[in-house]
């Protein structure tokens, strides 16, 4: 064992630190998916919906897109989707659009999204949908997490817990 | 770590080395901050990793006996009917678990559920294990935060070795803070 002094320990430590804060800064960067970035890794994205019907979120730029990520064991998720429903209905002409991206079983979303009357798409994502909310701010990967993307198609909000009808009204408003 | 002989001289070296102490400890302030203010964070409540809010634990007992115990967070709570435990190998065989009797929550989407606050400690029964023995505790788990999240259904696994028959319990194993979740 090498002996070092108490001011060489501190230099190795500050050092050391010095290394894992510039690490973390650099995946900031590498996760540019922060309010304001491009919302590149989710507009990229495509998956299927219960009947394994792949569909693209590409297909939904230009529009102000909701991207909820939600569970069907997941009471508060359930909770804010009948609001998401009626907002859909009326505010989709004027080029809003709700996406879910369930974190569960194929069958089980189906019968909710049919029971709910669900009128935008329930896509079904796996792990790699719950890594992906973390690059978003989802930093303990719980749900609901709710990610809104602007017609520029950058990330304008992001949301861990359920959204208030006021508030994706007063974001709307400046978005739409 | 041994301190030198103060000998001449050494009380202005001692004052640079405190300024340059000072300086590195401001240095490493700085470096932390990074650190903090680099991942991106969502607006709502500050909340707790999984892992963290159901912290897991287990000891053995006895040699026929593993008490597992979940400290669940203040504001948290975890459902009773999505906990599941297995043991491997097979020789140390789980019998039906043990489960406290926990509270009655009224939920508008699922109905009376059971849920556990605070500690919950539950007993598993193992056939057939042998003091020295190395037993393999899987434990699924799935709860939620007062503020209005839900945590995807976790499995955390740990290691346990079963003590000498009246010889005391053993001493607890927490679960690695690394969790496997799984879904679909």
């Amino acid at each position: 064992m090498i002996h070092l002094s108490n001011r060489w320990w501190m230099v190795v430590a500050a050092l050391l630190a010095l290394g894992a804060g510039a690490w973390f800064a650099w995946s900031k960067l590498e996760s540019s998916e922060a309010i304001g970035q491009p919302a590149t890794s989710l507009l990229g994205l495509s998956l299927p919906d219960p009947d394994g019907k792949e569909l693209a979120l590409s297909q939904w730029k230009g529009k102000v897109l909701v991207v909820n990520f939600w569970a069907t064991w997941c009471a508060p998720c359930r909770e804010e989707m009948p609001m998401f429903t009626r907002l859909q209905q009326e505010l989709g002409p004027k080029g809003v659009q709700f996406v879910g991206i369930a974190v569960d079983q194929p069958d089980k979303v189906r019968q909710f999204a049919s029971d709910l009357g669900l009128n935008y798409p329930a896509l079904i994502g796996g792990y790699g949908a719950m890594e992906l909310s973390k690059s978003l701010g989802n930093s303990i990967m719980a749900l609901p997490f709710t990610v809104i993307v602007d017609r520029g198609g950058r990330v304008a909000h992001t949301q861990l817990g359920p959204l208030k009808e006021q508030q994706l009204s007063d974001i709307f408003a400046k978005l739409l | 770590m041994a301190q030198p002989i103060t000998s001449p001289g050494s009380q202005r070296k001692r004052g640079r080395s405190e300024r340059s102490r000072r300086g590195l400890v401001a240095l490493l302030a700085i470096s932390a901050s990074f650190g903090f203010a680099g991942l991106p964070q969502a607006a709502g409540p500050k909340l707790l990793p999984a892992e963290e809010a159901f912290r897991l634990s287990a000891r053995a007992l006895d040699p026929g006996t593993l008490e597992i115990r979940y400290d669940v967070a203040d504001g948290y709570y975890l459902y009773r009917d999505k906990l599941r435990f297995a043991v491997e190998p097979a020789i140390a065989e789980g019998v039906d678990p043990q489960l406290p009797a926990g509270k009655v929550h009224e939920d508008e989407f699922f109905g009376k559920t059971t849920i556990y606050r605070g500690p919950a400690v539950i007993r598993l029964p193992l056939k057939g294990g042998k003091p020295g023995d190395k037993v393999v505790l899987t434990a699924d788990s799935q709860g939620c935060a007062d503020a209005g999240v839900c945590y995807p259904p976790q499995r955390q696994t740990l290691t346990v070795v079963l003590p000498a028959a009246g010889g005391g319990a053993g001493v607890p194993v927490e679960a690695a803070p690394r969790r496997k979740s799984y879904f679909n």
